[in-house]
């Protein structure tokens, strides 16, 4: 039952989840969970390949990187959302629309 | 060696000569089952000891509150009160189960069960002998820290979904506290796996000794500040006083629990008060020599076990009265104290005592200072 | 047949909540289904055999990124924020109507399809394995190879952590000259 083939259509399933919160909502932080999803769809794409087609574990590592760069980027999303809301009292992505103040 | 409570008990000939007996008997190699129920009849016994224990904790802090206080204490149930607990249960399982009416209800009905399953998910770490440890992860540590983070998001659920401003004050400070404080105790925690070369609970346990002179406490001067940095920032994760300011009776009521009753409560309370004896036992592994007895073969018997499990016991129920001693003795720090204490302070300690125990290892090859002084 | 299990029940925790995160109206109850599903995806690591991994997505995760959200959707308006115009399906809430969701679906499909066949060719060179490798533990491995051959990507994601750091402080202090303003 456990092969490859199951991890990928997971991977994909959540890639799709993921993509679809990203168009389909407006609320900047809904968003930004997408992309969460995205990047934890590749993650596990990198450990699946690494314990079933390669015989090393540097696909560990990716993942490991992966997680950092998405600690990175929610912390600095947020904070973005945090500083935006706090000029336009709203987080509606098509509210942002202009480059000055 | 060890790894986890099953192999501990198919080490036995008796035992594998049982199990083999029912697998002729059955027709089919039932080994796994076996470690499998192993695993469950040692998870369910360990959670309800531990329960009990949380349990005789809110009786232990009221009888220590009231020594400290001159009074007598809860002495009604019971011998000396010790029925109090039963007494505690059954009023709180009876009381009627309220919920705000404009609380968020999926989120408010979750917070408990989140604190609870972060706590009590750290229990298949614990170890409380060297076999009688339900597994023996070789990421044990990190997964105990790991965990125990939901914690964090149960309280902060609890203060969001009550949808009071009390509640809510205490689930934000609640939640910035136990954040911010995970940073001193993780490096702390990581200067100790530095010393030891692994971040299993057994190899950490493994590497110091029965008597205080192998324990890491005193295997050099950082190790000796890191204990007291990982203890302050414990009592800080569990919202123990000093650091209580969640649940400041003063200020907010009761903070994040203010809108819960009856077993919702209860399951915040059990949480808090297991905690801190998981905290406590963490404490004891890392710095106290854990379970360690003097005697090499003593150790893996029965009898080995059940004095393993007595040491480790009394070492965390010293720690314990510790906790709860700090509680009835030191005032409550404001908010911004309480940052600048974690940000300011404990942090710069922890990494530079991370830094001298890497110093430590590599100028005088891992020995410790009692080595250093008395073997030449 | 204990990792099928744990695969099993994994799988639809992870699957279940992302789906659930997708119909969610309320925000906050997407961010608590996001734990869910990240917590599934530790335990699919734990079936692949690779426990550092598992515990650092639970540590960084759980204890970090979640609460984070957690926080910023209270500090942005929380449940305020509810979009009940917008509908697909009358379930799920989103612009765009099911037409256009039908038309992006079958374009994305076609997209996968074909860059299935354009990497056939690659990954059939790829060995396969069936088999479950015996269990080793990868912390030693991973330390190891983080500071020999993947030290660069290593130093460089510290230097990414501390320009986080130093970013999302700067961003996020109170503009204090524009309160005096106002």
């Amino acid at each position: 039952m456990i092969s490859l083939v199951s991890y990928l259509a997971i991977s994909l399933l959540l890639f799709f989840i993921g993509l679809t919160l990203m168009i389909a909502r407006k609320n900047i932080v809904a968003i930004l969970l997408g992309i969460e999803l995205i990047l934890n769809a590749a993650a596990l794409n990198f450990v699946a390949y690494s314990r079933f087609a390669a015989s090393n574990i540097d696909g560990h590592i990716f993942s490991l990187f992966v997680i950092v760069i998405a600690a990175a980027e929610a912390a600095v999303g947020l904070a973005i959302v945090i500083h935006y809301f706090q000029l336009k009292e709203t987080i509606h992505i098509d509210e942002a629309t202009e480059l000055r103040n | 060696m060890n790894t986890t409570i099953a192999e501990y008990f198919l080490s036995f000939d008796v035992f594998r000569s049982f199990v083999s007996r029912i697998s002729l008997w059955l027709g089919t190699d039932v080994t796994p089952f076996i470690v499998f129920m192993i695993f469950l009849l040692g998870a369910l016994v360990i959670t309800l000891v531990l329960a009990t224990v949380g349990g005789f904790g809110t009786y232990a802090e009221r009888k220590i509150s009231a020594d400290i206080q001159a009074r007598i204490g809860p002495n009604r149930v019971g011998p000396y009160g010790l029925f109090q607990l039963i007494a505690d249960g059954i009023k709180m399982v009876s009381k009627e189960d309220i919920a705000p009416k404009t609380a968020d209800l999926f989120l408010f009905y979750l917070a408990p069960f989140l604190a609870i399953f972060g706590v009590f998910s750290t229990f298949a770490v614990i170890p409380f002998g060297s076999g009688i440890t339900l597994t023996d992860l070789n990421v044990g540590v990190f997964y105990l820290v790991a965990i125990s983070s939901l914690v964090g998001v149960g309280v902060f659920l609890g203060g969001y979904a009550s949808n009071s401003k009390w509640s809510m004050l205490g689930g934000m400070r609640g939640a910035s506290q136990i954040i911010s404080y995970e940073i001193p105790v993780t490096l702390s925690i990581l200067a100790m796996v530095l010393l030891s070369g692994g971040m299993s609970f057994g190899q950490i346990v493994g590497s110091q000794g029965a008597f205080p002179h192998q324990w890491f406490l005193f295997h050099n001067p950082f190790s000796f500040i890191a204990f007291f940095v990982l203890f302050t920032g414990a009592l800080a994760e569990t919202n123990r006083a000093p650091f209580d300011l969640p649940e400041a009776e003063s200020e907010l009521v009761s903070g994040y629990h203010t809108e819960y009753t009856g077993m919702r409560f209860g399951l915040f309370a059990l949480a808090e008060y297991v905690e801190v004896f998981v905290v406590s036992g963490v404490a004891v592994s890392l710095f106290l020599g854990g379970y360690n007895v003097p005697g090499e073969e003593f150790g893996h018997s029965l009898a080995g076990q059940g004095a393993q499990a007595t040491v480790f016991f009394l070492k965390t129920c010293a720690l314990y009265y510790v906790v709860i001693w700090i509680r009835w003795t030191f005032p409550r720090l404001r908010v911004d104290q309480l940052m600048v204490i974690c940000w300011k302070y404990l942090t710069p300690i922890a990494i530079f005592n991370l830094v001298g125990c890497a110093v430590w290892l590599v100028v005088f090859d891992g020995k410790s200072m009692f080595e250093l002084f008395f073997h030449h | 047949m204990y990792v099928n299990i744990l695969f099993l029940t994994s799988a639809l925790l992870t699957v279940g909540c992302a789906v659930a995160m997708l119909i969610a109206r309320n925000i906050m109850h997407s961010c608590i289904f996001l734990l869910g599903t990240l917590i599934g995806i530790a335990g699919l690591y734990v079936t692949l055999g690779a426990d550092f991994v598992a515990v650092t997505q639970t540590m960084v995760y759980v204890g970090g990124i979640v609460i984070l959200m957690l926080f910023a959707v209270m500090l942005t308006g929380g449940k305020e924020f509810v979009s009940r115009a917008q509908k697909l399906l009358g379930l799920i809430p989103a612009m765009g109507n099911k037409w256009s969701f039908g038309i992006a679906f079958l374009t994305s499909f076609v997209f996968v399809l074909s860059q299935f066949v354009l990497i056939k060719n690659i990954v059939k060179g790829v060995e396969v394995t069936k088999e479950a490798k015996p269990f080793v533990s990868t912390v030693e491995e991973i330390g190891e190879l983080l500071l020999t051959d993947h030290v660069l990507a290593f130093e460089l994601s510290s230097v990414l952590l501390l320009g986080a750091l130093i970013g999302a402080a700067i961003i996020a202090r109170p503009r204090k000259e524009r309160v005096a303003n106002d």
